[in-house]
């Protein structure tokens, strides 16, 4: 109860509304990422009192995680690598006109997935934490396999599959540059020392999204804004049937998979938005605006947020790249990780958690609001927009890591990208291979290694069984309607 | 609150314009280039020392530059390229400045820096899963010999790498040895039981150990440490295995003497206050005061017995 008296003071509320306020602005611009936010602001919560601190980053990790998928619906230009699939419906849902109705699913889905897994954390973070240990390398690599898996539902039934294998395999390819964390030796990095950490899927990001984008808008003849796809838009349309099934799936999904330790959130994100179109009844419209795919995604990332804090907190073992960040917070402060903070610190440890939840309804609130206003950023005329956001890419690629070689690379991405785009290549499956290569690439090893060379490993604990159940229930059917199609076509020549 | 840090400031400041420092420094803001990213420990242990110069110098403000990646490589270049003007300082953590020299990649040497002194250390410590029937040193040896047990160390020519190279050849045995992403991966190995035993750094494990999640069974250090006073160190057991990360700060080779003394003498001064000290021992991070002079023969032995491991199996 006295948690609940800390977290409803006024000063902690406002608090919690400024970083959540924040994080979703920072969410949404292109290149500001919650894991940049976060870990630039933990020095500066060293003067703060430590709940108000924890707080207010708890509210930028709830706030950014909701935030990406604005710029991906209205403008094809996802903010994180998490809200990637949902550019995949929400963009063309929002050149149909019904961006208002894409926004309202994404900040919907975003709300119950955060909210689901904080109560997940709130109430069973010790006992969830202790099975996810049992996780290991060997599992991690399937994990990145179920998201990879996502490449195929990428394809839809006209863009080729071929295609769309081959750009995940590029991704793959790039992500080999940097040292080789088994032997400690370079992989073509030329002797530029920019290279020695790989390719960072950031600048990538931000090249192959944002960049293009604007490239797009720019080189397109007639910039005369369509004003009757605002009138649509502003019609009221309600919340799609059946939607909830694909919140609740995103949500459950999310969570869990944020629990496990490894980048969880663009992977939930995936892996969400390829079991909702595997159980929809509208598959078809997968890739042409199915709100259905948003409201999966989305529910997706959000749930990987208090998922990721499960180990986190408990343990010590940081779920993604935010919550290690935060971690460094919780350490400034003196309380490290572990079965202290749920009884030494309870004090502050339990209102950080109960705060997320209210930074969970501050987005709700904020984005059902301002959803007519942000469907307006769509109509943005070029000439302004272009400069814009390409001055943010520019900005957000620099600001990284500090570095003049990062906004090189996203220029190049931008390049290359742009002709692979022309030539029917997916640039979803390309980053999707960039991110999650990596990851399989040292689950696979470091399985290879626990197991003394034997691949049994990978299909010895029960965990990797049904990963590998799971794997094949995403993958046959594509694979069986893609030779029906295949068939289909030899006959009619 | 505010205002009393500027009295204190300007007190102090008053007693300290006595001594015979260089004129006019400084003019500007002084850069600290941290080679590693924002919030992680020897970020913090950046701040802990502007924090305190900032408050108790007056004149002096000083502005944090991250350059992570890379093991520090990028960072250790940019302070051994940066003018040596003295406004341009950073942080070093070892043995990851040496290990670059080493292995050949580092455009800098030692001598391209000035070594103001060491600042925190972590030990480095031999960690195994609760259940796990390995007790001590001896025991690891033991079964290590029986089969080849999977040994996780933080990347290879890491501190946690370099010592389980060196216990291997003191023991005559061989790990499978699992190189990890960060301790993280460490962790999550030991507490889920995945590998059989894993070299990492005190700092890392001793709230799971003290919480009976894994088990720590040797310190690698030559004296045992106040922090778990109670564990045993490997010299004890009968293996002289000696790791610790070291975190220090380290500038450009080059800067007026007058100034570089200034900035040392501030270092050290800084080092020896209460707040601090207690400060640091509440954002977890191990102290181990060192001048320039001790701080240098360290490194400079590091890269010996470095060069030593890099030479018999190079990465």
């Amino acid at each position: 109860m006295e948690y609940l008296q800390i977290v409803f003071s006024f000063e902690a509320l406002l608090t919690i509304a400024i970083g959540t306020i924040a994080g979703v602005a920072i969410g949404g611009m292109p290149g500001l990422t919650a894991t940049m936010a976060v870990g630039l602001l933990v020095p500066f919560t060293y003067t703060m009192d430590p709940t108000m601190g924890l707080m207010l980053l708890g509210g930028i990790y709830c706030g950014a995680m909701y935030g990406g998928s604005i710029p991906a619906i209205l403008l094809n230009t996802p903010g994180t690598p998490a809200a990637v699939a949902t550019a995949i419906e929400g963009y063309p849902m929002s050149k149909q006109g019904r961006r208002a109705l894409a926004l309202k699913v994404s900040v919907t889905a975003s709300f119950v997935g955060g909210m689901f897994s904080v109560f997940v954390l709130l109430m069973f973070a010790p006992f969830l934490a202790q099975q996810a240990l049992k996780f290991g390398p060997a599992e991690t690599f399937l994990l990145a396999l179920m998201g990879l898996a996502g490449i195929i539902s990428i394809a839809d039934e006209n863009s080729s599959l071929i295609k769309a294998l081959i750009a995940g395999l590029i991704g793959m390819i790039i992500a080999v540059i940097g040292t080789d964390d088994m032997s400690g030796s370079l992989r073509y990095t030329m002797g530029m020392i920019e290279l020695i950490d790989g390719i960072d899927f950031m600048p990538a990001l931000i090249g192959l999204f944002s960049m293009i984008q604007m490239l797009e808008l720019s080189g397109m003849r007639s910039h005369k804004i369509d004003t009757s796809m605002l009138e649509k838009s502003s019609k009221k349309e309600p919340m799609p049937k059946g939607i909830s099934k694909h919140i609740a799936l995103g949500s459950a999904t999310g969570t869990v998979i944020g629990i496990l330790p490894g980048e969880g959130a663009t992977i939930a994100a995936f892996i969400s938005y390829n079991f909702s179109k595997r159980i929809s009844k509208t598959k078809e419209l997968f890739g042409k605006g199915n709100p259905e795919g948003i409201a999966a995604a989305e529910a997706g990332n959000n749930g990987c947020v208090g998922g990721s804090l499960v180990p986190t907190l408990t343990l010590g073992i940081p779920g993604n790249s935010v919550a290690a960040a935060l971690m460094g917070a919780f350490i400034i402060h003196g309380m490290i990780p572990g079965p202290e903070l749920f009884n030494e610190y309870a004090d502050r440890t339990y209102p950080f958690i109960i705060s997320m939840f209210v930074a969970n309804g501050v987005f709700l609130i904020v984005g059902l609001s301002f959803a007519p206003f942000l469907a307006r950023i769509a109509l943005i005329p070029p000439a302004i927009m272009v400069p814009v956001v390409s001055a943010f890419a520019i900005l957000g690629s620099y600001a990284l890591n500090n570095a003049v070689f990062d906004v090189y690379m996203m220029i190049a991405f931008a390049v290359g990208g742009l002709l692979l785009k022309k030539l029917g290549f997916s640039l979803e499956a390309l980053i999707l291979g960039l991110i999650l290569g990596p990851i399989a690439e040292g689950g696979f090893t470091q399985g290879m290694i626990i197991g003394h060379g034997s691949p049994w490993i990978f299909v010895e604990s029960s965990i990797a069984k049904g990963m590998w159940v799971i794997i094949f229930v995403l993958l046959i059917p594509p694979l069986l309607s893609y030779l029906k199609l295949i068939r289909g076509n030899a006959k009619q020549s | 609150m505010f205002i009393k840090s500027i009295l204190t400031g300007v007190v102090v400041s008053l007693g300290l314009t006595t001594a015979g420092y260089a004129a006019d420094y400084p003019t500007k803001t002084i850069t600290i280039v941290v080679p590693s990213k924002a919030g992680g420990s020897t970020d913090r242990t950046a701040r802990l020392f502007t924090e305190l110069a900032e408050k108790n110098y007056e004149g002096f403000e000083f502005i944090i530059k991250n350059v992570p990646g890379s093991g520090g490589q990028k960072g250790f270049e940019s302070i051994s390229r940066a003018k040596a003007d003295g406004y341009t300082i950073g942080l070093n953590f070892t043995p990851q400045l040496v290990a670059h020299v080493v292995s050949g990649r580092a455009k800098y040497t030692l001598d391209s820096f000035h070594v103001m002194g060491n600042v925190a250390q972590d030990p480095a410590i031999v960690a195994v899963p609760k259940d796990s029937k390995i007790m001590n040193m001896a025991d690891l040896a033991a079964a290590a010999k029986a089969s080849p047990l999977t040994v996780a160390v933080n990347g290879i020519g890491s501190d946690d790498f370099l010592a389980a190279k060196s216990f291997e050849a003191l023991a005559g045995v061989e790990f499978n040895l699992l190189p990890t992403k960060g301790s993280t991966e460490q962790k999550a190995g030991v507490l889920g039981g995945h590998v059989d035993a894993a070299f990492m750094n005190l700092s890392q494990m001793i709230k799971q150990h003290n919480a009976g999640d894994a088990r720590i069974i040797a310190l690698l250090t030559d004296a045992r440490d106040s922090h778990l006073p109670e564990m045993s160190t490997a010299k004890e057991q009968g293996y002289d295995v000696q790791m610790r990360a070291t975190r220090g700060f380290i500038a450009p080779a080059g800067i007026d003497a007058a100034i570089q003394a200034q900035l040392d003498e501030m270092l050290s001064t800084i080092m020896a206050s209460d707040e601090f000290q207690a400060n640091a021992a509440k954002g977890n991070i191990f102290l181990l005061p060192q001048t320039g002079a001790d701080y240098l023969s360290y490194l400079t032995g590091l890269q010996g017995e470095t060069q030593a491991v890099f030479d018999k199996a190079p990465w």
